[in-house]
């Protein structure tokens, strides 16, 4: 059905734009409640170590310091999946990487709670230290955690969807690669902030730069040991999340406990070091990848393992490790697919999700590896690709469902766009273009703790004013949902989304909705939102109908006017129709939810994975090598994303540009890397860059020229069409950039960042007659466990497994 | 996190300055432009008791031109640097080097008595006074001194300049005829300091070099001529057979991001480019 919009799918202004742009948004640092105080957190400059004394008596006695708080004013773990409660809010016994907090102090001003710090005395016992996986896979003893799979090894997951040794053996072509994929961090413009307080009966409120108030809400309650009916998170807009405030932080629970205890308002605002210290980044991640390849470039089989380095803590990390696996199916046609992933803990600062969480490292390696098995069966890369991609309305060897997939519409739009032929391996020595693409989920199919209820609801309220309020517990983390919300409520409603108010991320007042992270919140929060502007304006609708004697389903909505859809002459005001609405059927209200439909798959971790939806990008970069000093300089991008329909082309082109920006900056120069001091010194591994001084990342004068087009092909589980736009036009930029740089200077980078550096070795290789190829040798051996076989569809599987794997089974997991 | 508290005093003239810095010693700083000062007191690196605000000292300002150098105030700004006629046609190596200086908010507020005095060894503008020849001003208790470039920059962050005095101006001797300077450097992002920058300035006559002053920057500890690379330029048409010297003038510091052998390289890939721009 082709219907006209109104609101949908136009270029507008945000609904929160001005606010935004004038200074008047209040994110968590623009609150100030009268009598509040301040906190600031001691943190460990060990990254391992024991706890022998903490003597806080002298901070305690300074002026106008009202608290000091340690480790046994906090007796419960927390974490935020429920099958990883390995967090203290103040480390009572033991520190496990440079930055865990071990106390706090809350003052009359925050100058004052800083100065308190230098006052409290902590004796550590310095631990032994590790730095990275293959130290740990060497280290048993001493154990980070006591919990995990043996030694310092945190997860270990391994499926197998058909006997993938034997697709690799019947193929043409057998391509074998290491990857490694370095971390990197969040980069938010707005530093984590909270404020608690609690109200004259006790009851507390949270206010916070948080992209999951419904998960703080359950987390913060059971850390405090307090009913979830007394507490009340409210996510203020956000700075910018990228995933780094998807966790219960910290600061969250201490500033918590302190307003209850001192009965006053606690606030605290993290400084830029302290949120390179928490962290909660992408993981570095090896990968090793066998793909085999009939002569003309069709897949047979691939077989993924990855190796995180997960940190210091679990948080998300389980989930982390099965999406550097479950993704690598949907985009092309794999018909056996195996992955082993294994997350090992290292005393650094806790890795979890950052955009893309956990599938740019593989999307990295694959799309390499395309490039690679193209260039040796002379396939052009992006024909490669067009005569690979996974097919609409199918399942994956690994039972995704996929729906709508636009990427060979993508594909074609870059080739065209980029004139791709005229100019890949065409260009002159130095300069070069890439192909890559990518694909992502419009949301997880299954919340992090197992419920049957709905992952996002809707409130709408109405009345004579012809005043729309609209409530849901999605949060504006600067990605546009409050527009989203406020777009389709109007759409359904035909007013303008200037007049809808939103009332959003707040737990005390909104229906519940999971939160800003995996790219669900259009996908959830609107189908929501229709459904419950619907039934609102069934309800007129009636009224209406009854005044201008027709029927209820002849009765239009548009331009703030309702009207009969075969007289539009004969009209009213949305004002007027509701006042009718308000006397025939009484205070008007509806309410809508949404729960993804159910995955076919049914194996015991088929839960990671699904969704309602999958967006797909392609991207062409074009890159230009300076091969004197290795300098990388990315001219342009051409990028197609396929969104199903954009809500707003304006902010969902903003969405594709921002990821760009991104991924160049992951591509070429964002690292959270770590050294060892000396061991007279510590042997502390301390971060070597908390600050935007050092961490390099792209500004606005080294951004390339950003060619974007939307691919609109609107998806029927999804809200008039759309699919997510924020995470997945990431994906495809960073090996697009490594693709690029071989088909302008001939060598292979198969690692990130790709520094000059990296690309000097490689060229001296090259001069040498040497592999032109900087990269990981080798990987290492990884106690990957029995997989857990499914039979693909096409092997006669119903999605269940055929064995059980000699080893504890997975819980059912419900992860994000 | 702001900075730590601090008092604050406002001169008028150059003799309050001082007297405010003798006063202080060692707990006063000097407020110029601020750029990298209030940055580096909200990092908590630098906790000064007392800031000296020379904003307010006219005597501190202006570009002029004299029959034989041109002097550059200490509180002139990088953007006046930057739009100066004067610096244009005297010191076109000093105009060549101000669109790397930063950005232009930075531009804006910062000062060139701030750059040399904080003695960053990325810094552009100390390196120019080195190929330039520049003597600084320096105002202290017994009166003025001078102190050759030359002589200025005594290690990482660290100048000739002693507790209570104050850098008042820099004056450039005016470019002989014949003479030609050349800039440039590599930053990872626009913007950024250095990882390597050169700056050079030398007569170029019948297609060779001649008495060269070759100033690297974002190599070593502090700003430094490359003394066996000049004197294996001169009567040279071309860089290249002088490059190997920099093996042994240079001192590169490996740093966050790049170690000692890549600066090496790049500072001699670099000087090749700039130099050979000179030579074209």
């Amino acid at each position: 059905m082709t219907k006209r919009f109104d609101v949908i799918g136009k270029p507008r202004r945000r609904v929160d734009g001005r606010a935004k742009v004038t200074g008047l948004t209040r994110f968590a640092d623009d609150v100030v409640l009268p009598r509040m105080l301040h906190c600031k957190l001691l943190r460990s400059p060990h990254p391992h170590a024991t706890i022998e004394s903490i003597d806080v008596s002298r901070a305690q006695a300074r002026p106008g310091v009202h608290l000091v708080l340690t480790g046994k004013d906090f007796p419960v773990t927390f974490g935020i999946l429920p099958v990883t409660q390995d967090e203290y809010p103040l480390a009572p016994e033991r520190v496990r990487y440079v930055g865990d907090p071990v106390a706090a102090v809350v003052a009359r001003d925050e100058q004052t709670a800083f100065e308190a710090l230098g006052f409290i005395e902590v004796e550590y016992r310095p631990l032994k230290t590790i730095s990275d996986p293959e130290e740990a896979l060497a280290t048993p003893e001493p154990r980070i955690h006591s919990y995990g799979e043996q030694g310092n090894i945190h997860r270990l997951q391994a499926f197998e969807f058909g006997d993938v040794n034997e697709a690799l053996a019947k193929a043409d072509h057998v391509f074998e690669d290491v990857f490694f994929y370095q971390g990197n961090t969040h980069l938010p413009i707005e530093q984590h902030a909270s404020v608690a307080a609690v109200d004259g009966e006790g009851k507390l409120t949270l206010w916070s730069s948080t992209q999951v108030p419904h998960y703080i809400h359950r987390a913060l309650a059971n850390a405090l040991q307090i009913p979830p009916a007394h507490v009340r998170v409210i996510a203020c807009p956000n700075g910018g999340g990228f995933g780094g405030k998807c966790d219960l932080h910290n600061h969250e629970i201490v500033v918590s406990k302190a307003a209850i205890l001192l009965g006053r308002p606690v606030k605290i605002c993290l400084t830029r070091e302290e949120v390179f210290y928490m962290h909660r980044g992408r993981h570095p991640v090896l990968m090793k990848m066998r793909t085999g390849v009939t002569k003309d470039g069709k897949i047979t089989g691939m077989h993924t393992q990855t190796l995180l380095d997960g940190g210091a803590y679990g948080g998300y990390g389980a989930a982390s490790t099965f999406y550097t696996g479950v993704l690598q199916t949907v985009a092309y046609h794999i018909p056996r697919y195996k992955f082993d992933a294994c997350r090992i803990f290292t005393n650094k600062p806790p890795c979890g999700p950052k955009r893309g969480h956990g599938t740019p490292q593989p999307r990295f390696g694959q799309e390499v590896q395309l490039d690679k098995i193209a260039e040796k069966l002379e396939i052009d890369p992006a024909e490669l690709r067009l005569s690979i991609v996974a097919k609409p309305d199918s399942l994956t060897a690994n039972w995704l469902k996929i729906g709508t997939i636009g990427l060979a519409e993508c594909i074609r739009k870059v080739v065209a766009s980029s004139d791709w032929k005229n100019r890949f391996r065409k260009l002159p020595e130095g300069r070069g273009v890439g192909l890559a693409c990518g694909a992502y989920l419009c949301g997880a199919g299954l919340p992090i703790y197992w419920n049957k209820m709905p992952q996002s609801g809707v409130q709408l309220l109405i009345d004579r004013s012809g005043q729309v309020t609209v409530f849901c517990g999605a949060t504006e983390i600067g990605q546009g949902s409050d527009d989203v919300l406020a777009a389709i409520v109007a759409e359904v409603l035909g007013v303008d989304p200037y007049d809808v108010r939103c009332v959003t991320g707040d737990t005390g007042l909104t229906p519940v909705d999971l939160g800003s992270y995996s790219s669900r919140v259009t996908v959830m929060m609107g189908n929501a939102a229709i459904q419950a502007a619907e039934l609102l304006r069934d309800l007129i609708a009636r009224a209406a109908a009854e005044h201008m004697e027709t029927v209820p389903e002849n009765v239009g909505f548009a331009l703030g006017r309702v009207f009969r859809a075969d007289d539009p002459g004969k009209l009213m005001s949305f004002r007027e129709a509701i006042v009718l609405a308000e006397e025939k059927f009484g205070t008007l209200g509806s309410v809508g939810s949404y729960s993804p439909p159910r995955s076919p798959g049914r194996y015991k971790g088929a839960g990671v994975g699904p969704s309602p939806a999958y967006s797909y990008t392609a991207c062409v970069v074009e890159a230009e090598v300076d091969r004197k000093t290795g300098w990388i300089t990315v001219p342009k991008v051409w990028i197609a994303h396929d969104i199903g329909r954009a809500v707003n082309p304006v902010s969902a082109r903003g969405q594709v540009e921002g990821s760009v920006y991104m991924g160049l900056g992951e591509a070429l120069m964002e690292e959270q890397v770590f050294r060892r001091l000396p061991p007279k010194l510590s042997n502390a591994l301390v971060h070597k860059i908390p600050s935007l001084l050092e961490y390099k990342s792209l500004t606005s004068l080294d951004m390339p020229e950003v060619f974007t087009e939307l691919v609109e092909d609107p998806d029927p589980n999804c809200p008039f069409g759309a699919k997510e736009v924020g995470q997945g036009p990431l994906l495809p930029v960073m090996p697009a950039v490594a693709n690029a740089v071989y088909d302008a200077i001939g060598v292979r980078i198969d690692e990130l960042p790709i520094t000059p550096d990296k690309v000097l070795a490689a060229l001296e290789k090259k001069a040498k007659g040497e592999t032109p190829r900087v990269g990981p040798e080798s990987f290492p051996d990884v106690p990957y466990p029995e997989p857990m076989l499914v039979p693909p569809p096409w092997e006669g599987g119903d999605g269940n497994s055929v064995n059980t794997p000699r080893r504890r089974p997975l819980k059912k997991e419900a992860l994000a | 996190m702001k900075a730590p508290r601090f008092a604050y005093a406002r001169p008028a003239s150059i003799a309050e300055a001082l007297a405010l810095l003798q006063k202080h010693g060692d707990d006063a700083r000097v407020l110029a432009g601020g750029q990298s000062l209030v940055p580096m007191m909200n990092f908590r690196v630098a906790a000064p008791k007392v800031l000296v605000d020379i904003n307010r000292i006219g005597s501190l300002t202006g570009i002029k031109v004299t029959k034989s150098f041109v002097r550059i105030g200490a509180l002139v700004r990088h953007v006046e640097l930057e739009r100066s006629a004067d610096v244009a046609k005297h010191l076109p190596l000093v105009a060549a080097a101000m669109p790397h200086v930063a950005h232009p908010a930075i531009r804006n507020r910062g000062t060139f008595g701030g750059s040399c005095a904080l003695g960053d060894p990325a810094a552009e503008l100390p390196a120019c006074t080195l190929a330039l020849g520049a003597t600084f001003v320096v105002a202290g208790k017994k009166g003025e001194r001078r102190i050759a470039a030359q002589d200025f920059f005594k290690g990482l962050y660290a100048t000739a300049l002693k507790p209570g005095e104050l850098l008042v101006a820099a004056e450039f001797p005016l470019p002989k005829p014949g003479y030609a300077s050349a800039f440039g450097e590599l930053a990872r992002r626009h913007g950024d300091y250095a990882m390597v920058g050169v700056a050079a300035h030398g007569l170029r006559k019948v297609g060779k070099f001649s008495d060269m002053r070759v100033a690297f920057f974002g190599v070593g500890d502090r700003p430094q001529r490359a003394s066996g690379f000049e004197r294996a330029l001169e009567g040279q048409p071309a860089v290249d057979g002088a490059l190997a010297k920099l093996d042994a003038d240079l001192e590169p510091r490996a740093d966050l991001h790049a170690s000692a052998a890549m600066k090496l390289h790049l500072a001699k890939v670099l000087a090749d480019r700039v130099l050979g721009g000179l030579a074209a």
